[in-house]
């Protein structure tokens, strides 16, 4: 019965406030679609990460002819040169740091080159020759790069140590700044949500003083008082969010799964499955931000 | 059923002057009393704390045995559910019937509709409106409405009545109407505290009358007149007391005035 009573209010607060309450959801609804951009972003990058350090190593390309590095003394990598950099590698100094490691001839580098530029016309104009032999090292830890990196550096017959990640931290750059630009909007426009709500929640307050005074002279409860104008706010905010999950999910589908990753085959992209875990987050930040906004505005401004 | 015991209140710690000042007053059970007294002396302070809706700065309240200043928050709706109050202008809800403005007050407090519909006909039976439950407030004269507004306060079966000028917007036939039901209720056991201006009323009925001047009890007798003793500024600025319902009337028009001039802040 109380239940019923407090919907009703609630439903006639939505009613009688229409345009504020259109408002609401539609800053909620864009707020919270910038909280979830920036969320979506940042799995890109733990994805992008999980795919790509499995397959990240550092590489220690090793001197030929044409090398200026001070180790190679102009001439390419002896035969000598090479085992005694495999030995350091097996070394028990290093073995600990060291997942595996192979050797990759300018023969397989070539091939491999091949694999990863199938389609682009570098591939006519590079030979085998040209590409340096390495050894490929996968780290147990790839955070220890630098240990790898002052082993090997001044040893003769090494051109130089290249820790593939590096390249790819500059990928991720990118991500984050745009990840956080989208931070930075989604927290200004949340605060606009929380105010508008608030506001939204006053008029509605002052709208139904006349009901409110007689149901507090009548010994109506705290939460039968306040109750319908919370879930009115609720209410309110759920409506942009499921508005701002439905355009996440669009983007997905639309832009990265249909366009991003049809042409980027190699890259990992998030797909419209992360929604799932995107949309409750968003739903339960506007339903707390909703009732938060509601119940201090309501302290101020309606006596119970 | 109401008590006052040393009871002050003050609204700005800074000023001295009290709305309230060392008020002591007991009301018993199935009393009907008048509580009367100029703007600003005090008597809507006294109303609102025995609704609890303020806390007196000093001294005890008691309501129904219960010591107002210390009942926590969340008990006081419970306490209120014991006072019906009747508004000077009415309340009614425009977009509801009779019947579902008195219904209201059941409905807030969790009534189901079976006792809804039951106890509501009584309410309306007893300020006799029974046959006009499906009117809009609208529809009816001004006596009437506030016949409404009574039996939203009784219909919860409170035993405390307050009553803020309950005639302050009606003529003497709609006045003479509520003070019959005012009546009615009180001889079925309810107390009744009515704050009034009505001078006519107050001295035709012949209940108790506490005065109230300047937050003090300037007069409390049981069978008392409306006979307040009043400063009058004349027009060339000189001042005189007058005695009686010539002051009487002069001070209520300024009262009104005045009371205008409060809402519309």
């Amino acid at each position: 019965m109380r239940l019923g009573f407090i919907l009703r209010e609630a439903a006639k607060g939505l009613r009688q406030n229409v345009v504020m309450v259109v408002s609401v959801v539609l800053v909620t609804f864009v707020s919270l679609t910038f909280v979830g951009a920036s969320v979506l972003l940042q799995l890109q990058i733990n994805q992008m990460k999980g795919y790509w350090y499995d397959r990240m190593e550092v590489a220690v390309y090793l001197c030929d002819d044409t090398s200026t590095s001070p180790n190679c003394a102009g001439s390419a990598v002896s035969e000598e040169q090479r085992q005694s950099i495999e030995e350091m590698l097996k070394s028990e100094q290093l073995a600990p740091y060291i997942k595996e490691f192979a050797y990759e001839s300018k023969d397989q580098a070539y091939e491999n080159f091949l694999d990863q530029y199938e389609n682009s016309a570098l591939v006519d104009q590079v030979t085998a020759e040209q590409l340096p032999e390495s050894f490929r090292v996968a780290l147990v830890d790839p955070e220890k790069y630098p240990v790898i990196n002052e082993a090997f550096s001044t040893v003769q017959g090494v051109d130089s140590v290249i820790d593939q990640r590096e390249l790819l931290e500059k990928v991720f750059q990118l991500v984050r700044v745009a990840s956080a630009a989208a931070a930075v909007v989604a927290i200004v426009m949340i605060v606009c949500a929380v105010l508008l709500t608030g506001t939204t929640i006053q008029l509605s307050a002052m709208h139904r003083r006349l009901e409110t005074t007689i149901m507090r002279l009548v010994g109506a409860s705290k939460a039968t008082i306040q109750l319908p104008f919370i879930i009115e706010g609720v209410i309110a905010s759920l409506i942009g969010g499921l508005l701002a999950s439905g355009t996440l999910w669009l983007l997905l589908k639309f832009l990265v799964e249909d366009k991003l990753a049809n042409e980027n085959v190699g890259v990992a992209f998030i797909s419209t499955s992360e929604i799932w875990l995107v949309a409750p987050i968003l739903l339960i930040i506007g339903i707390v931000l909703a009732t938060i906004s509601s119940v201090v505005t309501l302290k101020r401004y309606l006596k119970v | 059923m109401i008590k006052f015991e040393n009871v002050s209140m003050v609204y700005e710690p800074k000023q001295q002057n009290a709305a309230l000042d060392d008020i002591n007053i007991e009301i018993d059970r199935g009393e009907f009393a008048f509580l009367v007294g100029e703007s600003g002396s005090g008597k809507s302070t006294f109303l609102s704390l025995v609704l609890r809706e303020k806390r007196s700065t000093d001294g005890s309240v008691y309501v129904a045995g219960q010591n107002l200043n210390r009942i926590p928050s969340r008990r006081v709706p419970k306490l209120r559910r014991d006072i019906g109050f009747v508004f000077q202008d009415f309340r009614l809800l425009r977009e509801r019937t009779v019947f579902d403005n008195v219904a209201f007050a059941m409905e807030v407090i969790g009534a189901s509709r079976a006792q809804i519909r039951e106890r509501v006909p009584d309410a309306l039976k007893m300020v006799g409106l029974e046959d006009k439950a499906r009117r809009k407030p609208t529809e009816l004269s001004g006596g009437e409405q506030q016949r409404v507004g009574i039996a939203r306060a009784i219909v919860n079966r409170p035993s405390i009545l307050l009553a803020d000028e309950p005639t302050g917007n009606l003529d003497r036939k709609n006045s003479i109407e509520v003070m019959n039901v005012l009546n009615r209720i009180n001889q079925n056991g309810t107390t009744v505290l009515m704050a009034t201006h009505a001078h006519e009323l107050v001295s035709e009925y012949r209940h108790r009358v506490i005065e109230l001047s300047r937050g003090q009890v300037i007069r409390d007798e049981i069978d008392g007149q409306y006979a307040p003793m009043t400063t009058v500024v004349n027009q060339d600025g000189s001042r005189e007391l007058l005695v009686g319902d010539s002051a009487v009337e002069y001070d209520e028009e300024s009262q009104v005035a005045e009371d205008k001039k409060d809402e519309d802040q």
